[in-house]
């Protein structure tokens, strides 16, 4: 013997038949109200259907949601690492400025190491260029030859007036 | 252990640079000397011992007696001096370096009389050496030398 309740569960989802039917409308104070009511439990119904169908992808939005809320927990997490340790600080800053003055001079040095020749060099001394006042010194006669076995360039002038031996003065 | 490193790395950089930078300073050493077969009154100069085999081969005089000199150490060798005595100069006009020499004019003066006139490439390891006049029974050597 069903009770008054699994009898209104059994009619909302059209189950009774036959004589059990027709007693149960019978029994129906308002049979429209109760029509009507049915109506709406029908619509609920069919909502939480829909409803059901669309949670059954629950898993991956979920997973889409936790990512994505990764995602913006750990970028913001990154920069608040990044202020809390702040590489560029001002010492690092100012390491980082002698650190580049250093390679910046090196750099430079090594240019003009390159620019400078050593200091043993294997020319001799050359003369360019000579002349001696012909009003001056009418006789003069100028040469140049260089001692290689001794490394020394010589400029030969003959023909100089010669000069008494306190021009040897100091 | 790598915040010391790097600033250590930058500081040996700085000083090598630094004591690097400061080398190529050199000094040009200019004498007017009488070379003579007098008896002799004053050592030879140390900055002629290295070529003095050289100028009594040259010469033929035994002693040199230096009568003025002058040390000028170039910086920039674009520097100008003068060595002189009582009686002679040689005026020194550095005009830069090229190819391991420096080149100068040189002008050799008999007070305000200009006996001589030359331009050299003076060489860093190479001396240059001037026949001057005939003074008394010896003769003016003018002698540059790069120390």
């Amino acid at each position: 013997m069903k009770t008054l309740e699994e009898k209104w569960t059994a009619w909302i989802d059209d189950q009774l038949t036959g004589r059990e039917l027709e007693e149960f409308l019978a029994s129906l104070p308002d049979r429209a109200a109760a029509e009507s009511e049915k109506q709406s439990a029908k619509q609920l119904g069919s909502f939480l259907r829909e409803q059901a169908l669309v949670l059954n992808n629950a898993d991956f939005f979920s997973h889409q949601l936790r990512e994505r809320l990764d995602r913006e927990s750990g970028s913001g997490r990154s920069e608040r690492d990044t202020a809390q340790t702040g590489w560029w600080t001002i010492r690092r800053l100012l390491w980082g400025g002698i650190t580049s003055l250093a390679v910046f001079a090196f750099c430079t040095v090594v240019v003009l190491r390159e620019k400078t020749p050593p200091s043993q060099s294997q020319y001799l001394t050359e003369i360019l260029t000579y002349r001696v006042d012909p009003t001056v010194s009418p006789n003069a006669t100028i040469s140049m030859f260089q001692k290689k076995e001794d490394h020394v360039t010589v400029l030969w002038v003959d023909g100089l007036q010669s000069l008494p031996a306190e021009y040897a003065t100091k | 252990m790598r915040p010391r490193l790097l600033p250590s790395i930058a500081i040996f950089f700085v000083v090598i640079s630094i004591a690097d930078a400061a080398l190529p300073e050199q000094t040009v050493w200019s004498g007017l000397i009488i070379a003579s077969n007098s008896p002799p009154t004053e050592p030879t100069p140390a900055e002629i011992t290295q070529i003095e085999a050289t100028l009594r081969k040259l010469f033929g005089y035994s002693q040199f007696q230096l009568i003025g000199e002058a040390r000028k150490t170039l910086k920039t060798g674009e520097e100008d001096w003068l060595a002189s005595s009582k009686y002679f100069s040689l005026q020194v006009d550095s005009r830069g370096e090229k190819a391991d020499a420096y080149v100068l004019n040189l002008k050799l003066f008999q007070e305000q009389k200009l006996l001589l006139e030359t331009r050299a490439k003076l060489s860093k390891a190479s001396p240059l050496v001037i026949r001057g006049p005939q003074v008394g029974d010896g003769q003016l050597v003018i002698v540059l030398v790069v120390q």
